[in-house]
């Protein structure tokens, strides 16, 4: 025996059933040889990820996003403010490769300031539902009883209702509201901040979920069951036991849904509810490019381009951690 | 009792494999699931096939019924001889249609093997209107019979009942009903009792014996308990990575095993008569089928492994009357 | 069956009190005035906010207020838009053409995802299954809108192969078939994983092998005996997604400019008429919550294992 031998080669295609348990079973010796079963497989995980173009192209061009939104100037020679109305409308050339919009301003520019407002609320957005769904479904998971009901059933309920719907009807009710708790509302922090809240009350459930199974699934093992008699702390299980295997799930739903807080941003704010003119977004400049979709596509197009691609980019990879870390998805 | 030697004896088996071969190509490269079978069964008789998991005795059930998936699998090379007829060559249409009436097969875990969304009698009755054309009502008449005749209480009323709703002994009762439905000459009982209790495990065995008597049919028994085997089979082909290690009449193999690893097989079963002693089970682990271990595929386990054992694949050499052994030292085995 | 159908019923009234009621705390209980943005880009006349008070019990306790409400949507009665007309009115003269679009959108998302879906799952790896899991994978990034204009821009207006708009009352069914297409892409590309992922499991499975051990015909072992269970599970999905269709057309009916319960919300968010917004996709949430419990019933209709315990 080798240690090429894995468990997770060995099962695709296996000849009958018990050639394939026999094989996970020599795989689990040698896992288990190679000190514990999860670390083997983690890293067979990174192999088969290394191994796969999507994971690059997507994480090239999450790179290439996250800079355009730190550091806009870097990609741009234009001011965000430049408009130039005599030159209204123009079609793409050598001094506006993506043309202008109706005010003349620079459509390239404005499309590379647009990523941060939808970077900062997919990633605010991504946060805040990987923490709050998490501890709730922690807790959840380890207290049991009553909490665990209380806490399913209100998932349950939050999750129900369709994350658009919930936006309007949130969003539009907020619309002149000032302030929120003391915390102003409004301008471009303000409505992102608002976005970045619905998202989060929610989306948690999707998390919730996730981390309430993997407590429930390790916490009556045997050896669990002994470091909680030995005195362990729950935080200490929960670091050692339950966090290493709900990892790769919970970040495969996390960049995914990464992606769909973009996609539902940019929808929200293309209705007129999230942000709004003079912020620059993808959503608004979709928005501001409907009027002159006939005559003028390209005003729509780029914006819509780099929106769809960045999205893109976040399925992908979301896509490829899981293929890695499940291979029977394949 | 038909003898067991190499083909062309000039009388005709029911069912006839020779030198089987069987690869599974998976990413770890090529798997030899079976190197070179042979065998033979006739009508009536039971022939067990014993092995660990992994040592090829699902997948020769599965070459032989012509249900492997191909790919990952190949035959590369052998014969599957049915009244004479070379299934392996035989045009697929052809070989379809005698599963169910000519050979047909029954699984482990039969509350995964039964469809769990369509109805017993539903699957029962399919093989008469698919292979008899029957109608709807007719087929689910024959269907409550077979399920009487494999003594399920209250046929009638159960018919309609789905998988999930037995208890497992029934559900394999069940499998067994489907098999037998078009009268087929060879059955294939790949594990029918690993997966139920033990009392539950001799009525299906007492089950099957009478079947096979009132249908005369040749029955393949595949197991890994050499348990089920000694009541009910006539001969015992043994198993390992892929070859046939040891054949015998059942009595033999018990009496006086011929190979290492059938002994060893047979020290790791409790007996009444050896309480206290030590039950001695076989170190190690069956070889993986991408890396066969050179000359005899049992060498790192056994316990009389020598030099020529590393270098040298023993044959399956006649050791006796009607039985074959492939081990160097088979004569110190049987004279231990 | 009859009791899973109680325990059903009754997990989920909770749920709908308690989600009609959370979208009520949002509208009426942020901090603020609840009339803000309610009368257009005005603030509202005394008069309005008055009767507006009055009707919705503001001056009482949270969850007497929302009694009140409560009643009134059970009663029909979801408000008076920024004209004065009943929302609920409004909506039922608009529902037909919703219905008949999110109907169009599922059968379109329904056939073409499964059969891309079955001819992926039964070569995984082939030429099909690359063409459908990357052809997915973008119909799944690109946001719906970018989509609806797309197809808008190009099937509409450039090749003029369909209608680029579906106005009025009571437009064509040809009209529709752009719409219906963008709105059930989305889905169509789940579909086509979901039954992608079905077909490749089942036929995998220890049933299937009992299938062809049968002597079926490959037909039928793919035809009856995998397909039955694959699909049950993109039926219950396509069951949720037609509550969601009902309910997501806002931007596919606002594109394309058709006067359904979608459009209604699109309007009047532009036109900032807060209780036509809120009454109408309150009606629409409970619609969705309707029809998941329809699914489920249905769920345990098609799978014996649920319903027959």
């Amino acid at each position: 025996m080798t240690d090429k031998t894995t468990a997770q080669g060995a099962t695709p295609g296996g000849p009958g059933n018990d050639e394939a348990d026999a094989t996970t079973t020599r795989a689990a010796v040698v896992a288990e040889a190679a000190d514990g079963t999860s670390r083997s497989l983690t890293a067979d995980a990174f192999r088969s990820l290394r191994r796969n173009p999507f994971f690059w192209i997507s994480s090239a061009l999450i790179v290439i996003f996250m800079l355009m939104a730190v550091w806009p100037s870097l990609f741009t020679t234009y001011d965000l403010g430049f408009n130039d109305l005599s030159r209204s409308r123009e079609t793409p050339s050598g001094a506006h490769w993506f043309g202008t919009d109706t005010q003349g301003a620079d459509i390239y520019t404005r499309t590379v300031y647009g990523a941060r407002a939808s970077i900062l609320v997919g990633v605010l957005a991504t946060t805040g539902v990987l923490l709050l769904g998490s501890l709730l479904g922690l807790i959840a998971g380890y207290v049991g009883g009553w909490v665990d009901t209380l806490i399913s059933r209100l998932g349950d309920i939050f999750f129900a209702i369709p994350l658009l719907l919930v936006g309007i009807i949130f969003l539009s009710s907020l619309q002149d509201t000032p302030t929120l708790l003391g915390i102003p509302i409004q301008g471009y922090f303000g409505v992102i901040f608002q976005v970045v809240l619905v998202f989060v009350l929610f989306g948690w459930p999707s998390l919730m979920r996730l981390m309430r199974s993997s407590v429930i699934q390790v916490k009556p093992n045997d050896y669990v069951q002994a470091a909680r008699a030995l005195g362990a702390t729950p935080m200490r299980i929960i670091r050692r036991h339950v966090l290493p295997n709900a990892m790769a799930p919970a970040i495969v739903v996390a960049t995914i849904n990464l992606g769909a807080y973009i996609a539902a941003e940019a929808t929200l704010s293309f209705l007129g509810i999230g942000l709004r003119p003079p912020t620059v977004s993808w959503g608004v400049m979709i928005n501001d490019g409907l009027t002159p979709l006939r005559a003028s596509p390209h005003i729509l197009f780029f914006p819509a381009l780099f929106l769809s691609i960045a999205v893109l980019a976040f399925i992908m990879l979301g896509d490829a951690v899981r293929d890695a870390f499940d291979p029977k998805s394949r | 009792m038909s003898t067991q030697t190499t083909p062309a004896t000039g009388e005709q088996h029911l069912l006839e494999v020779e030198d089987l071969h069987v690869e599974f190509h998976t990413s770890e490269g090529v798997a030899k699931a079976i190197n070179g079978v042979d065998f033979s069964l006739d009508e009536g008789e039971t022939l067990a096939i014993l092995g660990e998991s992994g040592s090829g005795k699902s997948v020769t059930a599965q070459a032989i019924m012509g249900i492997l998936d191909m790919p990952p699998a190949t035959i590369p090379a052998g014969r599957v001889l049915y009244k004479g007829q070379d299934l392996l060559t035989m045009p697929e249409e052809e070989r379809r249609l005698t599963r169910g009436p000519e050979i047909s097969m029954i699984f482990q875990d039969a509350l995964s093997s039964l469809n769990p969304v369509f109805p017993v009698g539903w699957q029962i009755a399919e093989m008469f209107r698919v292979h008899r054309g029957v109608n709807k009502a007719d087929a689910y008449a024959q269907a409550i019979k077979l399920m009487e005749r494999v003594n399920i209480p209250a046929a009638k009323d159960r018919v309609k009942a789905y998988p999930h709703q037995f208890s497992g002994g029934m559900r394999q009762r069940i499998m067994i009903a489907m098999a037998i439905a078009l009268d087929p000459k060879v059955l294939i009982a790949d594990e029918p009792t690993t997966a139920l209790d033990v009392t539950v495990q001799a009525q299906i065995m007492a089950l099957l014996q009478e079947l096979q008597e009132e249908f005369r049919m040749g029955l393949i028994l595949i197991t890994h308990d050499l348990g089920v085997v000694a009541d009910v089979a006539d001969r015992i082909a043994v198993m390992y990575a892929g070859r046939i290690v040891e054949r015998a009449e059942v009595g033999d193999i018990y009496a006086r095993p011929g190979h290492p690893y059938t002994k060893g097989l047979l020290e790791s079963i409790p007996r009444l008569d050896q309480k206290g002693q030590k039950l001695s089970a076989i170190g190690g682990l069956p070889p993986n089928l991408t890396r066969i271990p050179p000359g005899c595929a049992f060498h790192p386990r056994c316990v009389m492994a020598q030099d020529i054992c590393r270098t040298e694949r023993p044959e399956l050499l006649d050791v006796g009357p009607q039985r074959q052994s492939a081990c160097h030292f088979s004569q110190e085995v049987l004279d231990a | 069956m009859g009791k899973y159908i109680v325990r059903r019923l009754l997990q989920m009234i909770p749920v709908v009190i308690l989600s009609t009621f959370l979208i009520y705390a949002m509208v009426f209980a942020m901090p603020g005035d609840p009339t803000a943005g309610k009368c257009g880009e005005r603030p509202c006349p005394a008069a309005y906010i008055e009767k507006f008070n009055a009707k919705y019990h503001l001056d009482e306790p949270l969850p007497v207020q929302y009694g009140y409400y409560a009643k009134n949507v059970v009663q029909g009665d979801l408000g008076e838009n920024q004209y004065g007309r009943p929302v609920a009115e409004e909506l039922s003269e608009r529902f037909t053409v919703t219905a008949k679009l999110a109907v169009m959108a599922l059968i379109f998302e329904g056939v073409i995802g499964i059969l891309a879906g079955v001819l992926a799952g039964l070569r995984k790896g082939g030429f099909i299954d690359n063409l459908v899991l990357i052809s997915t994978l973008f119909v799944i990034s690109v946001p719906i809108f970018v989509t609806g204009f797309a197809a808008q821009y190009f099937l509409g207006l450039k090749w003029e192969i369909f209608p680029a708009l579906a106005t009025g009352k009571d437009p064509s069914l040809f009209s529709l078939v752009l719409p219906a297409m963008v709105l059930g892409s989305t889905s169509l590309a789940y579909i086509a994983r979901l039954m992608r992922s079905n077909i490749a499991e089942n036929i995998k499975s220890d049933y299937v092998r009992t299938a062809k051990a049968k002597g079926l015909t490959p037909r039928r072992v793919v035809g009856v005996h995998t397909l039955r269970n694959s699909l049950i599970p993109v039926v219950t999905f396509m069951g949720y997604d037609f509550g969601a269709l009902l309910g997501g057309a806002i931007v596919t009916e606002g594109i394309f400019g058709i006067n359904g319960v979608g459009g209604y919300i699109f309007k009047g968010i532009q036109n900032r008429d807060g209780i036509a917004v809120v009454g109408a996709v309150t009606a629409l949430v409970i619609v969705y919550l309707l029809m998941n419990l329809l699914v489920d019933l249905l769920y345990g209709a098609l799978d014996p294992r649920i319903s027959n315990d």
